[in-house]
């Protein structure tokens, strides 16, 4: 086995109640076949990710940190996933600002019904992430 | 709108005076501006009125101790001033104060906003512990705008913004080569308060305004070149938790920060506290664990709540005991931050706060598209 396979990355995969989680139960119910490696984490709204969330997890351990939730103008609160879009955009050029793997974090936008998508998005993050190999910052106890 | 009015003569004195007239006239009830204190090596700010200034009152001191924009909040906290007081705020605390005031922080009802050009500060703790007399003196050569200041703090030998465009007065420095200085109104209010000043209208502001920018071209090449390379110096993990290892956690850097105004801060809250176990837990996966820990947490979180706010006043650089280069880390955390949505801080009262406000259609650089058929497995 070459050491690529044998890195399983740590994946936290951010998801709104209404259309991200939505998208995992629809891919769940097409049979779809996706990474097991990923942790789902149900919040209310994608609005309601506050980037110290993500930061946190990129901190203590986690190799990437995805975001979805409902396409823009389908939000169940109407704006959340404007304001996650822009809260997420400043963590992104921050993490770009100080060399810290922005590509680490991913938002896309994920609908109820579209179960393809989402596992789409797993697989393909976990074996982006699995490229970048381990985050760096995981490992370091000055933190 | 009259475009201003030359003061001849020294330059504190004369801004006293000024404000001393309205006072007399009644036109404004209060002032709040810092004064000197006893000991002359500080100063602290003061509510003064009915009649006249303190002696000791400083219209343009060389040092900032307490962030204006905190003294404004603090005074307007419960609801507005009920008479017109006139508040002297550096232009980094001006522009503080309408961040403040986008988010009701600040209510700027019956408040008049006067700033300067601004020569820069001295680091708090030079000055502390310093001659203050002969700072002092140093520090009365450079308010002409001929003469940079020596040793400034770190925010304003690359402050661009060193003027307090958009307050209701502005005092013109810059070009008066200390023999004089302008009183520019900016607002309906300013203009009202400046009938009247004793002075001369003004033909000879254009050298003001070509002084000015003259120093913002250089100023603002200096910003980008000096941030730039401390860009290199804190890229990647081991080179910014090397820059941040001398750090006691001690949050003062968040407490005196105008923009911080959260009543709990998050990263003083309970929301972070764990058990031993979860610690031990955490010092198993990463080999070892600073404590107290979560330090990247609170400077990554912090810049990601407030660094599209950051006027780069330096408050948090003079607060801090271990020398974290705090201020730089912000002005470059800012500048990129700000940059994605092309906002200044306190430029507008009516530019709203980037995190409040949303376009329908933006920020496609930071969504990844969907490849369709992404098939595997
Ligand atoms: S760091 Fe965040 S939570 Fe803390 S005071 Fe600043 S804005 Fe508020
Ligand atoms: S003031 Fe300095 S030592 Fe204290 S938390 Fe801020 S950076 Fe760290």
């Amino acid at each position: 086995m070459d050491e690529k396979k044998e890195f399983t990355p740590s994946i936290i995969y951010g998801l709104c109640s209404w259309c991200g989680t939505g998208g995992s139960e629809t891919a769940g119910a097409m049979h779809l076949q996706y990474a097991d490696n990923i942790r789902p984490f149900r919040v209310p709204c994608t609005g309601a990710i506050d980037p110290v969330y993500i930061l946190r997890a990129l901190i203590e351990g986690a190799d990437g940190f995805a975001v979805s939730g409902c396409h823009p103008g389908d939000c169940h609160f109407d704006s959340g996933n404007y304001r996650a879009r822009r809260r997420i955009a400043v963590l992104k050029s921050l993490l770009d600002t100080f060399g810290l793997d922005s590509e680490r974090v991913l938002l896309r936008w994920v609908g109820h019904g579209e179960g393809k998508r989402f596992a789409d998005t797993v697989n393909e993050f976990n074996d982006y992430i699995k490229e970048m190999k381990k985050n760096p910052l995981a490992e370091r106890r000055d933190t | 709108m009259i475009k201003g009015i030359w003061v001849e003569g020294p330059v504190k004195k004369g801004v006293l005076d000024f404000l001393n007239g309205l006072l007399a006239e009644k036109k404004i009830k209060a002032v709040l501006m810092p004064a000197k204190n006893k000991g002359g090596d500080s100063y602290a700010w003061f509510l003064m009125g009915k009649d006249r200034l303190l002696e000791s009152a400083d219209p343009v001191p060389p040092v900032m101790t307490t962030q204006g924009a905190n003294v404004v909040s603090y005074l307007t906290k419960k609801g507005p001033v009920w008479e017109k007081t006139a508040v002297l705020l550096r232009p980094c605390e001006y522009r503080a104060v309408i961040e403040l005031a986008k988010i009701k922080q600040v209510d700027l009802t019956n408040l008049v906003l006067i700033s300067f050009d601004c020569p820069g500060a001295y680091p708090l703790e030079k000055y502390v512990n310093g001659d203050p007399e002969e700072l002092d003196e140093s520090f009365e050569v450079c308010l002409g705008g001929v003469v940079e200041l020596d040793g400034p703090r770190n925010v304003c030998a690359i402050c661009h913004r060193f003027t307090g465009t958009g307050a209701d007065i502005e005092i013109g420095l810059m070009g008066g080569e200390g023999k004089g200085f302008w009183l520019v109104p900016g607002s309906k209010q300013g203009e009202e308060l400046l009938d009247g000043a004793v002075g001369s209208e003004s033909d000879n502001i254009d050298v003001r305004e070509k002084a000015i920018s003259d120093r913002t071209i250089a100023r603002e090449t200096k910003r980008n070149n000096t941030l730039d390379s401390f860009q290199e110096t804190v890229m990647g993990p081991e080179n910014l938790l090397n820059t941040l290892s001398a750090c006691i956690n001690c949050h003062n850097c968040s407490r005196v920060c105008p923009i911080c105004f959260c009543r709990e801060c998050y990263f003083d809250s309970k929301a972070l506290s764990s058990e031993a176990d979860n610690m031990l837990q955490r010092a198993q996966r990463k080999s070892g664990l600073r404590l107290p820990p979560d330090l990247l947490l609170f400077h990554l979180g912090r810049m990601s709540h407030m660094s599209v706010s950051c006027v780069s006043c330096g408050a948090c650089e003079d607060a801090c005991p271990a020398n974290v280069p705090v201020s730089m880390l912000f002005a470059l955390a800012g500048r990129n931050t700000q940059a994605v949505f092309d906002y200044e801080p306190g430029r507008r009262l009516d530019e709203a706060i980037p995190h409040t406000v949303f376009k329908f259609e933006e920020l496609k650089d930071f969504e990844t598209p969907y490849i369709k058929e992404y098939s595997k497995v």
